[in-house]
């Protein structure tokens, strides 16, 4: 029976229902509009010398793979004695860098601080970090999801990480990385365990810089959290971004006992020791 | 006597650490060079392999005998390079060039690039 209650039920009801299709997308274009411009091509502003964390680098200047450099974060009795090694395997040249096989990635946290430009794609339901230095894409969720349970998720180089945005800052949890069976923060040889996790924020600087600050807990091999702060600075408009491929003309394999090898134009090693 | 202009000019450096960034953070580690030395050459580029993860200019430096030899010499990657005004033509085989690196520990034939300068003054790296 058509009456005018059946009439407004009626067209409450297709209201109610375009409110419920219009909703995200409302929701999605305000997001848009409310996020920040990290468009362009960017590269890591701490210097060349390699170092994870520059604050507690010592020598000051020094370079990361260079013997007797290191870093000093708040590291446990165990973990200390790992780095001890790795510095000393660094000393003479059998502490193989995990990339320099050619495919793998970098990893998080490291690829905050590789060589190179980085590329940060801001959507609003993910940020993409994309290293030109690759293969490295890392994806941090901002749509509303959860972190993965534990029989959701396995260990890999990046991670998993959710986030949110606070005005225009990121803020994201990573967890679930692969740690030291197969990624170093830097060539010094510092290594995290895969039970580290790191809360970071990311925002822009009010001089124009990308400053992410990681609180890294690792209850294996840190006493403390670990505060490290990257900065990235912006490119002049029109740089362009390049294929890496690592493998193709990879003249330094790295043997089973950890030397890098350097192969002459005909394929064969040039060192005489070899 | 008269081959020294032609000779490995060995110039021993206190190893400034800024020296070496173009050797730095290759896609490996560099230990296999040494730092402390920086031997600056004249040479014959026999060939330039621009390519990831490395580029290398394969060269030709008179030995202490007179007779050619060839030498390979690495640099960074492409990528980087070509924002630093590097082409995939910036050395031709053929060009005579002056390079400096640091040459391998081992005194094999190869080492980590520095700079070069070509005929026309153009350079590349840190001279």
């Amino acid at each position: 029976m058509i009456n005018k209650k059946n009439i407004l039920k009626f067209i409450f009801m297709i209201v109610f229902q375009w409110a419920l299709i219009l909703l995200p997308i409302n929701s999605y274009a305000q997001n848009t509009s409310t996020l920040p411009d990290w468009s362009g091509v960017w590269e890591r502003y701490e210097g060349n010398g390699g170092m994870f964390d520059i604050s507690t680098t010592k020598p000051p200047e020094g370079r990361a793979g260079r013997p007797g450099v290191r870093q000093y974060p708040p590291l446990t009795k165990i973990w200390e004695e790992k780095y001890k090694k790795n510095l000393e395997l660094v000393a003479i040249d059998r502490l193989p860098d995990p990339i320099s096989v050619c495919g793998t990635p970098a990893g998080f946290p490291r690829l905050l601080a590789l060589p190179d430009v980085y590329e940060f794609i801001v959507r609003p339901e993910q940020t993409w970090i994309i290293t030109e230095n690759g293969p490295n894409i890392m994806r941090i969720y901002t749509d509303g999801r959860t972190l993965p349970e534990p029989d959701d998720r396995w260990l890999t180089y990046t991670g998993e990480s959710v986030g949110h945005w606070e005005n225009k800052t990121l803020v994201f949890k990573t967890i679930s990385m692969i740690g030291e069976k197969s990624t170093i923060l830097d060539r010094s040889g510092m290594t995290l365990s895969d039970q580290a996790e790191v809360n970071a924020r990311m925002f822009k600087t009010d001089e124009g810089l990308l400053r992410a600050e990681l609180v890294i807990e690792d209850p294996i091999a840190l006493t403390e959290p670990w505060y490290v702060t990257r900065h990235f600075r912006r490119l002049m408009t029109g740089t362009r971004v390049y294929d890496y491929a690592c493998a193709e003309n990879n003249r330094n394999p790295i043997t089973n006992s950890g030397k890098t090898l350097t192969l002459g134009p005909d394929g064969k090693p040039i060192d005489i020791e070899f | 006597m008269h081959c020294q202009k032609n000779l490995l000019r060995k110039i021993i450096t206190f190893a400034f650490l800024i020296v070496n960034a173009d050797i730095a953070h290759s896609h490996h580690s560099s230990a296999m060079f040494d730092k402390n030395v920086i031997r600056h050459v004249d040479a014959v580029v026999k060939e330039f392999q621009w390519a990831n993860p490395h580029v290398w200019i394969q060269i030709y430096i008179e030995n202490q005998n007179g007779k050619q030899e060839e030498w390979s010499i690495e640099g960074l990657g492409t990528n980087g390079l070509f924002r630093k005004g590097w082409r995939p033509n910036s050395f031709k085989p053929g060009d005579i060039i002056e390079i400096k690196f640091n040459p391998m520990l081992d005194g094999s034939s190869a080492g980590g690039f520095i700079g070069a300068k070509l005929t026309n003054g153009k350079i590349f790296g840190r001279w």
